[in-house]
């Protein structure tokens, strides 16, 4: 009912080069007035207003209504009940009129019952009886009874205009289903007809009922009436002026032309009895004229003129929220961002090959799709299509800021399956996502924050709004899930929802026949939230179809509210709204809600009101870097404000947004700051940007200070987070004062973003873990060079040096005395450490031998020199000490002949000399006598078997430990068993055996 | 055993270097039969580990001396899986439970009572108790201490506890009473002159006196660090000479020349650029409280008599309040500011002075 399409917008609809678009969306302009109308809550809601509104009025006949309706009534602006009801009285009027209005609106064959008052005969004695109702109580009965019946009269006319004209309607209530609209809209309106028909029976018995008591002069009234009859109306052919008509039951009715002069003179006769009636016929009849009038005009020039049918005269209602009353009912009302509500249409448009079968882009398809043509043909058409109209997105390409992705699935559904409409609360998320969606043609489910959303409950709620439709209700239309304030649900009804948007593609691959053929998402799914970086989202940030909501321009609001303010009658000029637009961050709820309750209070609204009040104002979220603004940046007086409360002569000089004390500046950023609340942050934004700061500090006192308060503020949240000693929390926000006292200037500050504090907690983590592996690899012969602290701090930098002797690139044998001791010394520390050399591939593509843990990073600063060795010694260590290992890893007997065996280590070998002296094992069995020699203490020894005997033994003789551990010791055991024949392999020449 | 450190480390109390009337005491209180816990105090590089490992040596016999790496894991609460390295023998466990991070109690009351009340199962062994040895153990936090003094006294029959901490003022009272306080002072530098050159020839090196000196001073009668700075200047140039580069620590060299820096100008950039270098020495895991000290060392050396006690005072304060906080950049570079401040002021006396 309310609409208010600028002129500004207007045009933009009218000229952009992508009207198909918005061609595709129903024409509602020509039936705006009638749209709430067809439904019944609208009728009846009006009429409660219009009982609230009454008691205890004196005017309350219908008649009274009537009058009461037109005076409120703009003449521009004809509104739905007001056509309706005038429409009623000028049936009741002279017959010619009615006639002729009769075949303008389209309304044939009405069910005369229904038509309440098809004659003026019959029509007459209920006025009369209305209006001569005593006041009482009981009166808003029998008044909104005669209003409803006058009202049911037309609604069968009204709701067949509609949906001829329509194929989206805004009512879901008597919207026919979409398939096939001709063919059920003549059974339906037949059956609504049979209702209205009842439903006025009952409502005039019910009339009747009530009025019994005060009717008082019935007979004589009848008498006149029939004496009005006899005079007026005639079966044949009389001899007055005449017009003929024909009743429903085909009889010939003649109807008498009167003059006007006397017209005039019933009039006042009728105004002498009574003048309620008098002006009932009067005023009504041209209201009534007048609005005939400009509904045809209106219906001549459909596209040119806005239709401002939103001013709804009939209802100056207090009980209804403004915010409710004016909200948006149709594409063209949205007040948000152009280019958003675009995307977010076409994205849903996008689903209309697999919801509707159609395509949506083309003109001709939509006028198809309206006729209720079958989607056969379109689908035939559609690859042609869809290469034109990915080719002409024109406003897509200008701006691509809103990322949809325009490619289709093999199923012919977008690509981002899910929309996710984010922004600041106020902004009309809701309301865009619900017309759009109505408009697309879709039934809207809502699921909100008052639904249970716990995993179960949604998975049912997404289940039964993507894959049923409603049997119940008449209305066919699909669905369409918003899911509303969804950064509230529970985490795993969101990793739910991604799965179930991404989970079809995957079913369906699997193709398991008509199973499979239920999973794939069929239906749009729009997601709304305010924060979009909620953890939570991530998942469904990443798939679904963005829509950021930009902040309203504020003057396209004050717009908006000053056309509100106009039909609300409300005292205010364009700059207090401006000033209560800004004052509110543009929000549209709240500065409707703040209008209507100054409305309320005192019909005025003032620039001064709206500054001295806190109205308008909520915990805003504010990004960091608006924070850290305010922070460093002191605000510069607003000139705009100044000029229009200047303007304005009867505003008080004190209004002054100038003042830029140090008490506003504080307050201002004690505001800022708490608003945001992620303090630890802010600190660390503020303390790397102070320095940056153009600031006159000579002698750092100032930075003294802030640095003092950052002490604090630091001090503060580690107790905070130490003890969970929350009371204290207050007291963060003071330092941002001072900090913005010390540092705040009026030029623009650069604020960077701090990553100081978190790549420096990465590089500590990062130098901790190389610490740590390093201190896992040291062994435990090398426990000197100390834990912790120590080990970083005293060994590291000296390791460096020691791990780095100076080799010439030669060969191994090659190498000087020194050297060579030097490369012994490296592989042993290096092993002790557990370092080695491992070959990696560096950033620059090419081979550097790294010690692993590294430790190169580690204690390491700009220009000093780490580990100076050079490739080839790199290499030649690491082949060293990866020998070394496996040396110290074989078995100790084994050590000997390992390092002999390996000619590349002659390092070893010196090292190893008195190893070497020891015999290896299986030269040992060969000198059988030695082993016998010692076979008495041996035989003491073998008899308690385990390893702790000769641990003990180790303390009696040291030279005699030598030997017997050799074989104690040893892996292989050999034993000599005597009588027993091994075969041996040996040559024997024939000669022998003769 | 390659490293000088570890090569040349004394096996037993009787030949120890330094602190021989200390060594003495140590044997006989292994002789009696009422063996303490103890906690072995003193400045890093002093030889407390050397003493502890001698002592248990003198305790337990050479068993001690295979010692073995383990890794054990714990989980915390809060469901965290942490890691300590271990090092023991049949006869004692080492753990630094800094490792653990600020996880330690749950190490101390794991692992420590977990050994502690398993009972020696050898008999042949000298005692009936295991040994804990705590490395580090200022580190723990206050939690982890209160966890351990329950412990001790519970467990005592079983196990002996031995700290080994640098301050006792970062132990708190309770643990500090219920142990046998050792201090053990760093060396004197004639002392560690003389183990820099016993060990030298025992390596068969010729040490010029005049090299061992510098290394001495510039350890810091850290005997570790003089070990292994001599180490580092033998692998790069050996034969010795009297006035050879020495080997330093990067940290300790970038610290001073931060110092430096602070010193030579006194601007806002500047201070941006310092707190840039304060942040690279946290990142790399220098202990604030260690720059601290280097930083005042080093401040109070280049700046006037007149400024000295201020920036002392200053900088006692700042450090006491950066033990209370947890970004400790914002501290130190409040005490850097606020010696810019104070070392400004000055200059401009001192030209105001001399313009009259």
């Amino acid at each position: 009912m309310d609409q208010y399409p600028d002129e500004h917008e207007e045009f933009e609809l009218q000229y952009q080069d992508e009207m198909e678009l918005l061609e595709d969306m129903p024409h509602e302009y020509d039936a705006v007035d009638d749209g709430p109308s067809t439904s019944h809550q609208a009728a009846a809601a009006l009429e409660q207003q219009q009982q609230q509104q009454k008691p205890g009025a004196n005017a309350s006949t219908a008649a009274a209504a009537i009058k009461d309706v037109s005076r409120f009534s703009n003449p521009t602006l004809s509104s739905p009940q007001l056509s309706q009801i005038s429409f009623g009285a000028t049936q009741t009027d002279a017959g010619g009129g009615g006639h002729v209005n009769r075949r303008l609106f389209g309304t044939p064959r009405g069910p005369t019952v229904g038509r309440g008052c098809s004659t003026p005969l019959q029509r007459m004695p209920a006025i009369e009886e209305v209006a001569n109702i005593t006041v009482d109580n009981e009166t808003p009965l029998p008044n909104a009874a005669s209003e409803q019946l006058q009202e049911l009269g037309l609604r069968g006319t009204n709701k067949r205009r509609l949906e001829r004209d329509l194929f989206g309607d805004i009512d879901d209530l008597y919207h026919e289903s979409y398939e096939d609209p001709m063919v059920k809209k003549a059974r339906t309106e037949e059956q609504r007809d049979n209702e209205a028909i009842e439903r006025i029976l009952e409502l005039r018995r019910k009339l009747r009922e009530t009025s019994k008591t005060v009717r008082h002069d019935d007979v004589s009234r009848l008498r006149a009436l029939h004496d009005f009859k006899m005079k007026n109306l005639s079966y044949d052919i009389p001899s007055w002026p005449f017009l003929a008509l024909q009743r429903s039951d085909l009889e010939r009715l003649y109807v008498r032309f009167h003059s006007e002069d006397y017209e005039r003179r019933q009039l006042e006769l009728l105004s002498a009895r009574g003048d309620l009636i008098g002006s009932l016929l009067g005023e009504a009849k041209q209201q009534v004229w007048q609005e005939a009038n400009e509904l045809v005009l209106r219906r001549l020039a459909p596209a040119t003129q806005p239709v401002n049918a939103a001013a709804d005269p009939s209802s100056p209602d207090m009980g209804r929220l403004w915010v409710d009353k004016y909200k948006p009912r149709k594409y063209i009302d949205l007040l948000s961002d152009e280019m958003t509500n675009r995307s977010l249409l076409y994205w849903l448009k996008m689903w209309d090959k697999v919801v509707f079968g159609k395509v949506f882009h083309s003109k001709q398809e939509q006028q198809a799709a309206n006729t209720g043509a079958s989607g056969a043909q379109q689908l035939n058409s559609f690859n042609k299509r869809t290469g034109k109209f990915e080719s002409n997105g024109g406003w897509r390409q200008r701006k691509a800021r809103q990322a949809l992705n325009t490619n289709v699935d093999e199923l012919g559904r977008p690509m981002q399956k899910v929309a996710l409409l984010c922004g600041p609360p106020g902004l009309g998320k809701t309301t865009l996502a619900h017309t759009i969606a109505r408009h697309a043609g879709y039934n809207v489910r809502e699921i909100n924050a008052s639904d249970d959303r716990s995993p179960e409950a949604f998975k049912l709620a997404l289940e039964n709004g993507t894959q049923m439709s409603s049997v119940l209700n008449q209305d066919k239309r699909p669905n369409c899930i918003v899911l509303d304030e969804i950064d509230g649900a529970p985490r795993q009804s969101i990793e739910y929802l991604v799965k179930f948007v991404s989970d079809g593609i995957f079913s369906k691959v699997k193709a398991k026949g008509a199973k499979a053929e239920h999973n794939v998402l069929r239906r749009p799914i729009i997601c709304i939230c305010n924060d979009i970086y909620d953890p939570a989202l991530r998942p469904l940030r990443q798939i679904a179809f963005v829509v950021n909501f930009p902040p309203i321009d504020s003057a396209r609001l004050a717009e908006r509210l000053v056309q509100i303010a106009k039909k609300e009658h409300l005292k205010t000029d364009f700059g207090s709204l401006i000033a209560l637009a800004e004052k509110s961050g543009n929000d549209v709820r709240s500065c409707i809600s703040s209008m209507q309750f100054f409305n309320v209070q005192k019909h005025s609204l003032t620039l001064q009101d709206v500054l001295n009040n806190n109205l308008g104002q909520k915990d805003r979220h504010q990004g960091l870097f608006d924070v850290w603004g305010a922070v460093f940046r002191i605000q510069r007086p607003k000139k705009q404000l100044q000029q229009s409360s200047s303007n304005n002569p009867e505003e008080p000089v004190q209004v002054t947004m100038t003042n830029m004390s140090v008490a506003t500046r504080v307050r201002n950023v004690l505001d800022v700051v708490h608003s945001s609340g992620d303090y630890e942050r802010l600190t660390q934004g503020v303390y790397e940007n102070y320095l940056q700061q153009k600031m006159p500090d000579p002698n750092f006192t100032g930075i003294c200070e802030a640095l003092q308060w950052f002490c604090f503020s630091d001090t503060l949240q580690h107790q905070i987070s130490r003890q969970q000693s929350y009371s204290i929390y207050p007291y963060l926000q003071y330092g941002f004062v001072v900090w913005h006292l010390l540092f705040a200037t009026l030029a623009w500050p650069k604020i960077a973003f701090p990553t100081r504090g978190f790549e420096f907690n990465q590089k500590y983590t990062n130098q901790r873990n190389i610490f740590l592996s390093l201190r896992k690899g040291v062994t435990t012969s090398a426990q000197g060079v100390g834990q912790g602290n120590t080990l970083l701090l005293d060994t590291v930098p000296l390791l460096k040096r020691i791990l780095s002797p100076q080799l010439r690139s030669v060969a191994v044998q090659l190498l000087s005395q020194k050297e060579q001791y030097d490369l012994r010394h490296t592989i042993q520390v290096m092993v002790d450490l557990g370092l080695t050399f491992v070959q990696v591939k560096s950033a620059e593509g090419h081979y550097v031998f790294q010690t692993e843990p590294d430790l190169d990073t580690l204690c390491a600063f700009p220009g000093y020199t780490g580990l100076t060795l050079p490739y080839f010694s790199r290499q030649l260590i690491a082949r060293e000490v990866d020998l070394e290992r496996i040396r110290r890893a074989a078995p100790k007997g084994d050590q000997a002949a390992a390092t002999k065996s390996s000619a590349a280590a002659p390092v070893a070998v010196t090292k190893q000399k008195p190893v070497a002296a020891r015999l290896p094992n299986h030269l040992q069995t060969l000198k059988p006598k030695q082993i016998t020699d010692f076979n008495a203490p041996k035989q003491q020894l073998t008899k308690d078997f385990f390893g702790r005997v000769t641990h003990k033994t180790s303390a009696a003789s040291a030279a005699e430990e030598v030997k017997t551990d050799a074989i104690v010791k040893s892996p292989i055991w050999y034993r000599y068993k005597e009588g027993f024949n091994n075969a041996v392999r040996k040559d024997v020449h024939l000669n022998e055996l003769l | 055993m390659a490293l000088w450190v570890d090569k040349y480390r004394p096996r037993e109390l009787s030949k120890l270097d330094y602190h021989k009337d200390q060594a003495e005491n140590l044997r006989n209180l292994c002789k009696q039969s009422d063996f303490p816990h103890l906690m072995f105090y003193g400045p890093s590089g002093a030889g407390k580990k050397t003493r502890i490992m001698c002592l248990l040596r003198e305790m337990y016999g050479a068993g001690v001396e295979r010692l073995r790496n383990e890794t054990m894991s714990f989980t915390t609460p809060s469901n965290r899986k942490i890691e300590v390295m271990t090092v023991g023998s049949n006869y004692h466990l080492e753990v630094n439970p800094s490792d653990a991070g600020m996880y330690d109690r749950t190490v101390v009351i794991d692992l420590i009572k977990q050994v502690a009340q398993t009972h020696q199962i050898d008999i042949n062994g000298q005692r009936e108790f295991k040994v804990i040895v705590i490395s580090e153990g200022d580190e723990l936090t206050k939690d982890a201490q209160h966890a351990l003094r329950r412990t001790m006294e519970k467990y005592v029959a079983t196990c002996r506890i031995i700290l080994s901490v640098n301050s006792t003022s970062r132990i708190i009272p309770a643990i500090r009473s219920r142990c046998l306080g050792i201090r053990v002072p760093a060396p004197s530098e004639n002392e560690m002159t003389a183990v820099l050159q016993s060990t030298c020839k025992r390596e068969g090196l010729v040490l010029p006196p005049e090299l061992a000196k510098r290394v001495v001073e510039k350890s810091e009668r850290n005997m570790r660090r003089a070990l292994l700075m001599l180490e580092a200047s033998k692998v790069q140039q050996y034969p010795f000479t009297a006035q050879q580069q020495i080997a330093e620590l990067d940290w300790q060299v970038y610290l001073r020349e931060t110092a430096t820096q602070i010193v030579s100008e006194q601007t806002p950039a500047k201070l941006e650029k310092i707190r840039d270098r304060l942040y690279e020495l946290l990142s790399q895991g220098v202990p604030p409280n260690l720059i601290f000290r280097g930083l005042v060392e080093q401040l109070v050396n280049n700046c006037d008599m007149s400024i000295k006690a201020k920036t002392l005072e200053y900088a006692t304060q700042y450090e006491h309040r950066m033990q209370n906080g947890a970004k400790h950049i914002f501290h130190l570079e409040a005490f850097v500011a606020q010696f810019m401040n104070i070392y400004k002021k000055f200059l401009a006396e001192l030209v105001m002075t001399d313009d009259f």
